[in-house]
């Protein structure tokens, strides 16, 4: 048996507006496991990986990482762990964003080795060899010393995912990774993505890239109205006669 | 008179305002930052107090406010003034007034940078004080140099302001030999002293925007 990395329970998130996002939300991801979430805009998929990695917080059910309890509900409210254990915690993932969010004044270099030098005290010399590995496996070699501004998309992408692998994570969430590039970028990005799957990189990826989500996932989700209203193996949701699921993946493959 | 003689009493006093330039420099813009956190505060208490302070400090005379610290001592704490507090005034006058206009500049170049930057660093596991000084600064200070280097120009005609307490800077003894001498020349010369002295500055914070510029 896997060890289980990552275990949401019922979450929900209604936001102070009264949106109600999430409804009821679980989750199990083993080690090694790549689970794609899937659905139309609004049903609740980028708001479960921002709760997942605390950046919104939750309003019910809990998140736990490696066995270790990170946010949970009791009598009516939210607790998280302390803080020693919420940074041990917060080391075990790492978060690639739809629109980058490199740091525009460090070099390709910099960004990647700054949080594992000032973050978790790695030596200079060490994280510059790490850098350079994860460069040559995403095949940024030669933009170690570019700014992130002279990159393409794609490259950018590519940058902040190896920006996210320098930390070490057990597991990786991708939020929309290639919706802010057009096909051909979108290609290289997920060319990369495949890659780690096949390295057995534990990943939790948000798309619309339903091929893609197809060839890459060892589960799909299918989320609308911030519930899962399907979920299994590519072929059974894609052969699914779930009327509506078919309806939604018809759109995006057709 | 003879022209050298005013000439080198007129260095004298640009001394003076390059002294209240370079001093209120220092102090306003690391004291505006710290208003500027001020004022973003999620403290109701500490963000009201601010907005008071800056409303007063945008909304009165700074000539005003130059009389006020001057005379404060006095009034408030029965303390003697000496005339050496003259020039301490000043620089108090000058930097706290300063420091709420660059305070406005600061929040809004805070404000402008995308929250994404925040949660990036966040989840890299950066501390909130770590992002702030490694990540979100250098692009802060990036975006406000043209507003920064309009207040600075100011700043170098507003040191003129200083002859209401009678410091000796640049203007107070243009004024006082144009008085004695009944010209206007002196005051000419200031004028294209505070000129060349701009000039100076907006070269200078030029060549600072273009080194800032290596990244977009």
């Amino acid at each position: 048996m896997a060890e289980v990395l990552l275990e949401i329970n019922n979450l929900k998130k209604t936001y102070e507006d009264g949106n109600e996002v999430l409804k009821d939300f679980s989750l199990t991801v083993k080690k090694g496991e790549v689970v794609s979430i899937i659905g139309p805009s609004g049903s609740g998929k980028t708001t479960v990986l921002r709760c997942a990695t605390m950046l919104t917080p939750i309003s019910g059910g809990s998140v736990a990482y490696i066995g270790k309890k990170a946010l949970w509900e009791e009598d009516g409210k939210v607790c998280q762990a302390s803080r020693q254990d919420m940074k041990e915690i917060k080391k075990c993932f790492g978060l690639v964003f739809q629109n980058f969010n490199l740091f525009p004044h460090y070099t390709v270099m910099q960004n990647i080795i700054d949080a594992p030098i000032s973050v978790d005290k790695v030596p200079r010399q060490e994280a510059i060899e790490r850098a350079k590995m994860l460069l040559e496996r995403l095949g940024l070699s030669d933009k170690a010393d570019h700014y992130p501004f002279r990159l393409s998309g794609g490259q950018q992408q590519r940058v902040s995912i190896a920006r996210a692998l320098a930390l070490q994570p057990k597991v990786l969430f991708f939020d929309e990774p290639t919706s802010a590039l057009d096909p051909e970028l979108t290609a290289e990005v997920l060319k990369v993505i495949k890659q780690l799957a096949a390295e057995h990189m534990t990943m939790i990826i948000v798309t619309h890239e339903m091929q893609f989500a197809r060839e890459v996932s060892d589960r799909i989700i299918f989320m609308e109205h911030g519930i899962v209203q399907a979920q299994g193996t590519p072929d059974e949701l894609f052969d699914s006669d779930n009327a509506r699921l078919r309806d939604f993946i018809g759109k995006f493959t057709s | 008179m003879q022209t050298s003689t005013m000439l080198s009493q007129l260095a004298s006093g640009m001394l003076v305002s390059i002294e209240i330039f370079v001093l209120t420099l220092l102090f306003s813009l690391p004291l505006g930052l710290l208003v500027a956190l001020g004022r973003m505060s999620k403290s109701r208490i500490l963000s009201g107090i601010i907005k008071v302070y800056i409303a007063i400090m945008r909304g009165t005379p700074l000539m005003l406010q130059l009389i006020v610290v001057y005379f404060a001592p006095y009034y408030v704490f029965g303390i003697n003034i000496s005339a050496r507090f003259r020039f301490t005034a000043v620089i108090i006058a000058f930097s706290i007034n300063y420091a709420a206009y660059f305070a406005e500049i600061f929040r809004a170049g805070i404000q402008s940078i995308s929250v994404g930057q925040w949660e990036a660093a966040q989840i890299l596991g950066y501390t909130k004080t770590q992002t702030f000084f490694k990540i979100i600064l250098v692009q802060v200070i990036q975006r406000i140099i043209p507003p920064v280097t309009n207040e600075t120009i100011t700043l170098v005609k507003d040191t003129s302001l200083s002859f209401v307490l009678s410091v000796a800077e640049m203007f107070t003894i243009a004024k006082q030999i144009g008085a004695r001498e009944a010209s206007i020349v002196p005051l000419m010369v200031a004028g294209l002293f505070y000129f060349v002295f701009n000039y100076v500055v907006a070269f200078g914070m030029e060549y600072f925007e273009k080194r800032m510029s290596y990244f977009r």
